[in-house]
């Protein structure tokens, strides 16, 4: 059984957000839920200073706080690894959303898409309302709803439970790259069997000096970040007192 | 219709409407959604949780106290007893309440049992405290039909004393195990927890004693006075407990270089303080402390009245600050969506929740006095 993981090269990553938004429309992600996100940061002091940005997403963990956490076992292992969620079993008790050390877990606060379920038309007689159009495009509930994304899971979500990034299982059962991947302009994310020397993303954790996120906890996170965007040089120097 | 009748009638009314406002609330809550709370994804647990917190502890409290007579013998509190298995069951009852309202699906909850974890602190608390309820309403039963000694009731009283030790030290660890969030204490937060539920569950045995003789009009009983004495001083003890506990958290908080403590040091002070002792630790523990130590304050029944008063409002605040101080800083990418601190304050339905558990517990209490005999006890 293979075991799934992330490289992500963040020389190669221009923070263009490709990952986000398709991992949006292919999860069918509702507004104010991140399954991709991306932590910034601005080091130094005006006029020295730099930006660093960090895509983010579930590290799906060996030894996953969330996992251990739940009740109900709703946030359960996969055995190829993937960090899965049954929010049939799920109580919205939100101890995983607590108990995750990289905020990457979200809550469904209301009814997802409430945009797409309005009923009244901005310009009476003039335009259709967002439920009117989302019927017309055949989606469920939003216009561009993916149906693959229900092989595996509810396609949306329902209220009062949680829901996070699944590596695209649904896609990986099938041969398939997590979206994320296949829509990353620089390839900068490289995906693939970590238990396999032979993998892409083994080759590259050989080669490169891979960090984690928060490693120190103990969790063993599955997303790995290697070297660093940085074009900036400087004339060498012993510095001065 | 006499004046303490319609006292009654006007009482019952009160917590009717406290109650159909908070039906009302439950209703808005399950089929609009949990939008309704103050709540957000940085800060997901709010007053709904504080209240259960502080009611399952409580409830514990009142259960170790009823162990008193009930396990360790001890004869002189047997009227106590069965009064305190009551309070212990009406409180657990309104815990229950407003932990069902915080849950995002509570109809999912059969899964506590079909699909157990036994991995998770969560799991361990729903489920003792589950069999408490059940094992504390089953005593009840048999204390109400006069079964005091048989071996059944023994077991009984064991059991609920085991569940009453254990519930508090898993609600720790709900926390406490929360390797990422450091400033909830590690494992220490379980002793905390056991504190805290001594306390409050003293405190209200105090308090609702000295309530319920002034509506009686007619004063403590004379066996329920001896006892109040003891009471107090199981109420001051527990407070020093706890103000030992605080004072050494307080140092270790202000002392720790630790990022996330010094983060967590600026925004701990939600209702406020002076220098670093919060407003619901000088005004719930400390002073209630000194009056306590106070001679012709403790034994008086307006001191004591006004110092388990204190403690009551005070456990609840200092609950509510450790919960919130906790959250109020959104964690890694969360911090793109929210701003560096979260301001926090209850949304109507948040009060209406806790005013709904707290209805439900204070009409348990009230019809289990008009009904139930709850001083009766053994005769020797």
């Amino acid at each position: 059984m293979p075991r799934y993981a992330m490289v992500i090269d963040l020389q190669r990553c221009v923070g263009c957000g490709s990952c986000s938004i398709s991992c949006r429309s292919e999860n069918n992600v509702p507004e104010g839920i991140y399954w991709s996100n991306k932590i910034t940061e601005t080091s130094g002091t005006f006029p020295n200073v730099r930006y660093h940005y960090i895509p983010t997403l579930c590290n799906h963990c060996d030894n996953a706080p969330c996992v251990r956490g739940c009740p109900t076992q709703a946030m359960h292992k996969l055995e190829n690894g993937i960090t899965m969620h049954d929010p049939d079993k799920c109580i919205g008790c939100k101890y995983c959303e607590f108990n995750c050390p990289y905020g990457v877990i979200y809550f469904n606060w209301r009814k997802p898409h409430p945009f797409w379920r309005q009923q009244d038309a901005l310009i009476e007689g003039g335009t259709s309302s967002p439920a009117e159009e989302a019927k017309k495009a055949g989606g469920k509930v939003i216009p561009y709803y993916n149906p693959e994304r229900a092989e595996t899971l509810p396609g949306i979500r329902p209220k009062g439970v949680v829901e996070k990034c699944t590596f695209c299982d649904h896609r990986v059962k099938k041969g398939l790259l997590p979206r994320c991947v296949e829509a990353c302009p620089a390839d900068a994310r490289i995906f693939g069997d970590i238990s396999n020397p032979n993998s892409q993303v083994s080759k590259l954790l050989g080669k490169f000096r891979p960090f984690r996120l928060r490693e120190q906890l103990g969790t063993d996170p599955h997303v790995f970040y290697i070297r660093d965007f940085n074009p900036a040089h400087y004339q060498p120097t012993k510095g001065g007192v | 219709m006499s004046r303490s009748k319609s006292a009654y009638w006007i009482w019952m009314g009160l917590l009717g409407v406290a109650i159909l406002a908070g039906l009302v609330a439950a209703f808005q809550l399950f089929t609009k959604g949990h939008y309704l709370f103050n709540a957000n994804d940085v800060l997901m647990w709010s007053l709904p949780l504080g209240v259960y917190i502080y009611l399952a502890l409580t409830s514990t409290g009142l259960t170790l106290l009823a162990s008193l007579p009930l396990v360790f013998g001890i004869q002189k509190y047997e009227p106590l007893a069965k009064r305190l298995v009551f309070l212990a069951i009406a409180t657990l009852v309104g815990a229950f309440v407003s932990i069902g309202l915080e849950l995002g699906n509570v109809w999912h909850m059969f899964y506590i049992m079909l699909s157990p974890n036994l991995s998770s602190p969560i799991w361990w608390m729903g489920f003792i405290y589950s069999v408490e309820l059940v094992v504390l309403a089953v005593k009840f039963w048999r204390l109400h039909v006069g079964d005091w000694h048989s071996p059944l009731g023994k077991v009984l009283g064991h059991a609920s004393f085991l569940a009453a030790i254990v519930a508090p030290l898993m609600i720790g660890s709900v926390f406490g195990l929360t390797e990422s969030r450091v400033t909830y204490f590690g494992p220490v937060m379980s002793i905390y927890c056991l504190m805290m539920a001594i306390l409050s569950g003293a405190a209200l045995c105090l308090f609702y004693n000295l309530v319920l003789a002034r509506i009686g009009g007619s004063g403590l009983s004379e066996s329920i006075y001896a006892i109040q004495d003891d009471m107090a001083r199981i109420f001051t003890w527990a407070m020093g407990l706890v103000i030992v506990f605080t004072l050494v958290k307080v140092a270790i908080e202000s002392a720790t270089v630790i990022p996330d403590f010094l983060n967590y040091h600026k925004y701990a002070q939600i209702f406020g303080g002076i220098g670093n002792l919060n407003t619901e630790v000088i005004l719930g523990l400390l002073l209630p402390f000194v009056l306590m130590a106070i001679p012709s304050i403790r034994s008086t029944d307006a001191g004591r009245m006004l110092a388990s008063g204190l403690v009551l409002v005070g456990t609840l605040a200092m609950h509510m600050e450790i919960l919130l101080a906790g959250q109020s800083r959104p964690i890694g990418p969360k911090a793109e969506q929210y701003p560096d601190y979260i301001q926090y304050f209850p949304s109507i339905y948040e009060w209406l929740v806790m005013l709904l558990a707290v209805a439900v517990a204070l009409l348990l209490y009230t019809l289990g006095e008009r009904y139930l005999k709850l001083e009766a006890a053994p005769e020797h």
